[in-house]
């Protein structure tokens, strides 16, 4: 194959999702070539300050996307005084990946967090070139998105506490990177409440 | 029927002036001439026999085979001109495997035994169109016997005229007039697999000039278990040394031996 | 080669084109729809959308897809419609064929054996569907049977096909076959034990899969036409989903 689409070469899937008082953010840790699978700890959730970000794509750009974004954040506190809010890193990835209209980064970017000042729990995903989707319930992004998409609509619903939300994000990304060959190989979870946040590895098939 | 001849002999689908067709009628005639077989359905299986002429002492007997397996749960016997059973069996054994592939089932007995009598009549051109395959009819009817899910183990005869027949005893062949009266006088309802082992020798060994032994007669069986299985040289001694041993005892005393025979079925 | 020069110069443009055009007649279209098929312990169910679609325009909201089509059997073929309907109909006529030939009702695994023929006999140029069938098996037990467009086939507990089948494949691989899903008790070590699901379950199954699909697929919508086959023969349910 001579043209390949970007997007798919690498795989992986992450999912965001909004409780009560709280948001979940979890990603696959599959790191592939094609159908070759390379590595089986590629976590695809950042976080910076209370912000955390999911990046699915291009696994180069993945790394190189999240690594301009810990140097923008860093440089955002240095100027403020203070950790960036959720809301303003949605802005932020919206005007960087724009930047890039015409030679994109191959990334799904998704943001949840907790707002430090109201504790509204936020999250909204992108298109690789920067649209912002905000949404209330949840939101999909990588290789297995259609899966998700089903799996979420059916499973989610609103104002879960942190650990019903656990199993509802953790079933819906699970039985979605199965039915997905570019995603899977473990998964990572992070349920963010106001005064914690709680990461846990779960255990998956490895096929 | 042979005053009758005329020249509506010669074309083989030409109907005589009273409606008949007389090649297939003959045909019916080469039948006649054929090695008596027989068949017996019981409700645990259908029993095959048949007579096979060994008309030397140089010819290999297991080389004739008039018991033929058409799948495992499906058996032909033959009378007549055996070798024009080889496209019939041939046919049949084409149409089952099909049906296990086009259905993943087995084949039901009625089914194929239809399909026999299709080809029986290809020797004309089909109403559709079909070609002709054949110069003359088929000069071999057949014994069917097989079992299936529907309808247990049944037992048809087939004619080259293309009519078939379910039977619960059937002979053909040249000693099948004799074999007939005789399956009519001994058949019932309750007969199980080994009374009918016994019967279709019995009745074969009455019709048959030569005297029965294992190697001029062959036997085979359909059950729902077993499928169809020809049965062994060895096998067939031991069913025809009962058979002896069975006439040694009705044969001493007659009179006695029906009315023990009646109290006997009493007890079973 | 002629065909160097297709358009010439006119009073009206001096281009000339120099590239053959290509016209070709593409034979499949694509009407959207999706189909899911469950099986229980002594029943099955087969339901489907009723909308169709070209492209972004609808041409019906009410064109039923899931067929009885005798011997209490359900089929269903989703895809290019026109094509679904040809296979639902050859299927038709076989079946009255098999009557006539075997005096008998036809198995659930003999269908699904025909049908794999019926598709495979036009290996290359395909009936442009996802087919299931729908039944009872030999023991009265519920069966599903999921055929890709050229034959191969499968008995399943429960498939879904066509426009959506991506969105509610998982969904039913957790809410149907359990799957990622522990004995609570156990710490990750026993899975949940299989169990057949009742028919009301399954209903309630079938419509969360389809008002999801409904939600987040453009060619999924308007109505749910759902056909539950028992030993009692085949029922039919409806329920209106969104029109949007």
């Amino acid at each position: 194959m001579s043209q390949q689409d970007p997007s798919t070469i690498n795989g992986g899937s992450a999912v965001a999702m909004v409780g009560k008082d709280c948001v979940a953010i979890a990603s696959d840790l599959r790191l592939g070539q094609q159908s070759m699978g390379v590595s089986n700890d590629f976590e695809k959730i950042f976080h910076y300050g209370h912000v955390f970000l999911g990046l699915t794509g291009l696994g180069t750009d993945v790394l190189t996307v999240s690594e301009n974004f810990r140097m923008k954040t860093n440089l955002y506190k240095m100027a403020e005084q203070r950790e960036i809010e959720p809301e303003s890193f949605a802005n932020l990835v919206s005007t960087s990946l724009y930047e890039k209209r015409f030679g994109p980064w191959f990334v799904g970017p998704i943001v949840a967090g907790l707002n430090s000042i109201s504790s509204k729990p936020f999250v909204c995903g992108f298109d690789y070139i920067g649209c912002i989707d905000y949404a209330k319930d949840f939101i999909v992004a990588g290789t297995a998105s259609e899966q998700l998409f089903g799996m979420c609509e059916s499973l989610y619903e609103p104002n879960l506490e942190p650990d019903d939300l656990f199993e509802t994000i953790s079933q819906a990304l699970l039985n979605a990177v199965d039915r997905d060959a570019l995603s899977g190989w473990g998964a990572v979870v992070y349920v963010i409440t106001k005064d914690k946040v709680v990461k846990r590895y779960l255990k998956t098939r490895q096929d | 029927m042979f005053l009758t001849r005329s020249e509506y002999d010669r074309g083989v689908s030409t109907f005589s002036p009273e409606g008949r067709l007389f090649q297939v009628e003959y045909s019916l005639e080469a039948i006649k001439l054929g090695s008596t077989a027989i068949g017996i359905c019981t409700s645990e299986g259908v029993i095959l026999g048949v007579e096979k002429r060994v008309t030397s002492p140089l010819l290999e007997s297991d080389s004739v085979e008039k018991i033929m397996e058409v799948e495992k749960h499906v058996g032909c016997a033959m009378s007549g001109l055996t070798a024009d059973a080889r496209s019939l069996i041939d046919h049949a054994r084409v149409t089952s495997v099909q049906h296990d592939l086009y259905y993943h089932e087995p084949i039901g007995i009625e089914t194929l035994t239809q399909s026999i009598c299709d080809l029986a009549l290809r020797f004309g051109e089909g109403a559709s169109g079909e070609k002709r395959l054949m110069s003359r009819p088929f000069g071999v009817a057949l014994l069917v016997a097989g079992y299936d899910d529907q309808k247990g183990p049944q037992l048809y005869h087939a004619e080259p005229s293309g009519t078939f027949y379910r039977y619960d005893a059937k002979a053909i062949g040249s000693g099948s007039e004799g074999a007939q009266a005789e399956l009519q006088n001994e058949y019932h309802k309750s007969l199980t697999l080994k009374d009918a082992e016994l019967l279709a020798l019995k009745v074969l060994k009455q019709v048959m000039e030569e005297k029965l032994d294992n190697k001029n007669a062959q036997m085979a069986s359909v059950t729902k278990e077993g499928g169809f299985r020809i049965y062994s040289e060895e096998e067939l001694a031991e069913i025809i040394e009962k058979l002896k041993e069975k006439e040694k005892e009705e044969g001493s005393d007659d009179e006695k031996d029906k009315a023990g025979e009646e109290e006997g079925e009493d007890v079973d | 080669m002629q065909a160097q020069n297709t358009l010439l110069n006119t009073e009206y443009s001096t281009d000339a084109q120099t590239e053959p055009i290509e016209h070709r007649f593409n034979p499949y279209q694509d009407n959207g729809g999706t189909i899911l098929g469950i099986a229980g312990e002594d029943f099955a169910v087969l339901a489907g959308d009723t909308r169709q679609t070209v492209g972004y325009s609808i041409d019906s909201r009410y064109e039923p897809k899931v067929h009885d089509v005798g011997d209490n059997l359900l089929l269903s073929a989703n895809g290019f419609s026109a094509d679904g309907v040809q296979l639902v109909k050859v299927f038709q006529n076989q079946l009255k064929w098999y009557h006539f030939d075997n005096n008998k009702e036809m198995a659930v695994s003999s269908a699904a054996r025909l049908i794999q023929h019926m598709l495979y006999r036009k290996r290359m140029f395909p009936y442009y569907v996802a087919t299931i069938l729908a039944g009872l098996d030999e023991e009265g037990k519920g069966a599903i049977y999921s055929f890709d467009p050229v034959g191969s086939y499968e008995r399943e507990q429960c498939r879904a096909g066509g426009a959506a089948a991506s969105l509610i494949m998982p969904f039913l691989d957790n809410q149907v076959n359990f799957k990622n899903q522990m004995d609570p008790e156990s710490n990750g070590t026993k899975r949940r034990p299989l169990k057949y699901l009742s028919l009301e379950e399954v209903i309630q199954l079938v419509r969360d899969a389809f008002t999801s699909a409904t939600e987040r697929h453009i060619e999924v919508g308007d109505g749910l036409q759902i056909l539950i086959v028992t030993k009692d023969g085949v029922r039919s349910e409806y329920f209106p989903l969104k029109k949007d």
